[in-house]
């Protein structure tokens, strides 16, 4: 990478010349409007000297509202541009994007939070959000007028991609990003393939068995010369940025099933509710770690079933109370039973299926997980899964009595209401229940005709107490994510409130992280089937395509850049600096004269700034962060 | 929905992480609960990077209160934190000599989904500035 003294010649331009900015300010369909009165924005902020126009828009980040900012562009001159509207996070990008497609500098770009900050937290005071908004966006105009043109930092990519996670989501990743042309890792932190895919018997709405579909894809990506495959593996370390990353990958400790990191052999095993087992082709002792070098990750961690807690629907004091994934293993041909559905060594006559088992939990009614937090949201799948188990069981052994005790049926998907429709014909009954009263599982005395019963207070009937008699419960227990806190800390992965990993939009961008380069693939971002897990993984595949298809990816310029008319080389900015080689003193020639100046290596720069806290000249700045814009946007908040 | 309660006359700066507080800050507004307008958001990359003297200049400018919500331990940038808890106890110190009520700035660890936590630093500063007003220097004798 070339030395280059970036010199600011663009500041007393700017200054000489009083820069114009304009100001959109956006209704968000009234997400914004209902509270802010935007009318009464735009016309305080017109007030301001540096604004040339101020308008505002239904719905800035549409076509029209970004069409409206470029006219402006050509024909107000306008030197910086100002978005009053949602959260950066969300469409701070697309302006600047718009910018870049009109020939405008992109950095030449503010956003002002009137949203999440202002009229979605002050509703009760619109007042006191419009005066807030009035004032954020002086101080948004504040900071554009400062801003200066900058060149985002060209880092080669390099056409190699990890995936984290062997299950249906990783795999399928891995497949599509070799067709792609990429080089793929894959990590496996257990000693298979297949996730938890490899605990279904046949999968909705296709009923292909689930074997099948794994041996299929596990034997494409062992084929595939593209590929290489770790089980037994997982990353202890990472360093750099999109288009280089370094990934650690060690062998998991104490696991001494794991056949150690290493290429595995081409035969494929699949063993019922285990997975694929895949083997290692040299030797590896436990410790061996490894460093793979890529361009993106794609996180495809997966979930686990939620563990229902001792005593929830009798879970744990009776052998009859089971999971729906248990069922699943007790209706296989491969399971403890060979199929029979038996308990207990006896024929199942009357089966109870209760559905929310661990999802949509309410604060207060369920027990919170060890974060101090329930489960409120919806697992998606248990539903379908639970209707394809009753109507096996049906077709299966027709004289067994089906009861399902549910609060919502969620058969959202393509032929999922299918699997509904069909239960009800075949008799399955179905009994409603809210969440302040869930059915309650009971043993029965010695003269009862079945060892359980379950009662319910059946809204269906209006309120009335019905009471089931049955020798099996089945809990449609939910998903939870695996426990992924260790790569949550090596990448500073996104965590939302459900505890499952977080898109930057789930619209906009739905499998990118806010960590440049992470993609997210399958359950690992929240519940969902094993069709919807694979279309995830495809588009996080082609979004790993387009980051690095063109050789290189840019970063943000939003580094430290030294003004050598200010700096007099004292080095106190050198002793603050945490990254190697990213600040040093260099002797420079000006106008015939040679002076020590500081000089940022850029792409080894991070941005945060520790540096500028200490210059006694204000010469050395984060660009696009700078000390004077804090300033000005301070001032701005404290007028009035 | 909560209610907010009544904001104080003098105004709050936020000082919030890109990484953790402000993306924690928007998580309080898409749950819409509610805090008082007086309260002035600024996105920062890492709050290391801004001079003692910032902070007095601010003060003097008239805002009550600076909350610096940063990621505490989880900061993204190599020894960052531990440089810039260093500054603000040397900010504490200066408080001290020049007569600031040393509870006008805050520094607390606000996370992408710490609504609870926001709430409570936010009110607790409002419920401060009721209090004590506007920021005077000499204002506590020491």
């Amino acid at each position: 990478m070339p030395e280059e003294v970036q010199t600011n010649d663009q500041p007393e331009n700017r200054e000489a010349k009083e820069p114009q900015i304009g100001v959109y300010i956006c209704h968000c369909g009234g997400n914004i409007s209902d509270v802010v009165d935007v009318q009464t924005v735009a016309e305080e902020v017109k007030k301001i000297p540096a604004v040339k126009v101020a308008r505002t828009n239904m719905f800035m980040c549409s076509d029209p509202g970004q069409e409206m900012i470029l006219e402006d562009l050509e024909k107000e001159s306008l030197d910086g541009v100002v978005v009053a509207s949602c959260s950066p996070k969300l469409h701070e990008l697309t302006f600047r994007n718009a910018l870049k497609r009109g020939n405008h500098n992109p950095y030449l770009y503010e956003h002002a939070n009137i949203r999440e900050q202002v009229s979605w937290a002050h509703h009760g005071d619109p007042a006191g959000a419009t005066n807030k908004a009035i004032r954020l966006i002086a101080a948004a105009v504040a900071k554009a007028v400062r801003l200066e043109p900058l060149k985002p930092i060209r880092v080669e990519a390099f056409p190699h991609a990890v995936v984290i996670g062997g299950g249906v989501s990783g795999l399928t990743a891995a497949r599509k990003l070799s067709k792609q042309g990429l080089g793929v890792t894959l990590i496996e932190k257990s000693p298979y393939l297949g996730g938890q895919t490899a605990q279904l018997n046949q999968v909705y709405p296709t009923e292909e068995k689930a074997e099948d579909l794994l041996r299929m894809l596990v034997e494409e990506v062992v084929d595939d010369s593209n590929i290489k495959i770790y089980t037994g593996a997982e990353v202890v370390a990472a360093t750099g940025t999109i288009g280089d990353f370094v990934v650690r990958v060690r062998n998991v400790p104490g696991d001494t099933s794991a056949k150690g990191i290493g290429l595995i052999e081409k035969k494929v095993v699949f063993r019922p509710f285990q997975g694929c087992t895949v083997r290692s082709d040299r030797p590896c002792s436990p410790g061996d770690e490894l460093e793979v070098r890529c361009g993106v990750v794609i996180i495809a961690t997966g979930f686990k079933h939620y563990e229902p807690r001792s005593g929830e629907y009798s879970y744990g004091e009776s052998p009859r109370v089971i999971t729906l994934p248990d069922l699943i293993k007790l209706l296989s041909p491969d399971g403890p039973t060979g199929g029979r559905l038996e308990i207990q060594g006896h024929p199942v006559r009357d089966v109870a299926l209760i559905h929310c088992v661990g999802s949509r939990q309410v604060d207060g009614i369920h027990e919170p997980q060890p974060d101090g937090r329930v489960n409120s949201y919806c697992s998606r799948v248990c539903c379908t899964a639970t209707l394809q188990a009753a109507n096996e069981i049906k077709d299966r052994f027709p004289h067994v009595n089906v009861y399902e005790f549910y609060r919502d049926i969620r058969a959202y998907g393509r032929g999922h209401e299918d699997y509904y429709e069909k239960a009800s014909g075949k008799g399955v009954l179905f009994f409603r229940y809210t969440p302040d009263s869930p059915p309650l599982v009971e043993k029965t005395g010695p003269n009862a005709s079945r060892p359980l019963k379950v009662r319910v207070r059946d809204t269906l009937t209006f309120g009335e107490d019905l009471e089931a008699p049955v020798d099996l419960v089945v809990l449609s227990v939910g998903m939870m994510p695996n426990d992924i806190s260790d790569l949550v800390d090596v990448f500073k992965l996104p965590v939302g409130t459900d505890r499952f990993l977080q898109e930057v939009h789930p619209k906009l961008r739905p499998v990118e992280m806010a960590v440049n380069g992470l993609l997210l693939a399958g359950t690992s971002q929240g519940p969902r089937d094993i069709t919807e897990s694979c279309a995830s993984a495809a588009a996080a595949a082609s979004k790993a395509a387009i980051a690095l298809g063109k050789g290189y990816v840019e970063l943000e310029p939003f580094v430290a850049q030294v003004d050598p008319a200010r700096c007099d080389g004292c080095g106190l900015c050198l002793n603050e600096c945490s990254y190697e080689g990213a600040l040093r003193l260099t002797d420079i020639e000006i106008e015939g004269k040679v002076e020590r100046k500081a000089l940022v290596n850029a792409p080894l720069c991070m941005g945060c700034g520790s540096c500028a806290a200490v210059c006694p000249h204000r010469a050395i700045n984060v660009s696009g962060w700078t000390l004077d814009q804090f300033d000005s946007m301070v001032d701005a908040i404290a007028a009035q | 929905m909560t209610t907010a309660a009544e904001p104080a006359n003098a105004k709050i700066v936020i000082l919030a992480t890109v990484a953790c507080a402000y993306p924690g800050a928007d998580t309080v507004g898409q749950a819409h609960l509610s805090y008082p307008a007086n309260t002035y958001v600024l996105r920062i990359p890492a709050p290391v990077m801004l001079p003692e003297s910032f902070y007095f200049r601010t003060l003097e400018k008239g805002i009550g209160g600076i909350i610096v919500m940063s990621c505490g331990e989880e900061c993204p940038y190599e020894g960052a934190y531990h440089r810039f808890a260093a500054r603000l106890d040397r900010v504490a110190v200066r408080m001290k000599k020049e007569g600031y009520d040393r509870r006008r700035i805050k520094l607390s660890a606000i996370c992408t989904v710490c609504t609870k936590a926001f709430l409570k630093e936010v009110n607790e500063m409002n419920d401060l500035l009721k209090e004590i007003g506007p920021p005077r220097k000499g204002e506590v004798a020491n």
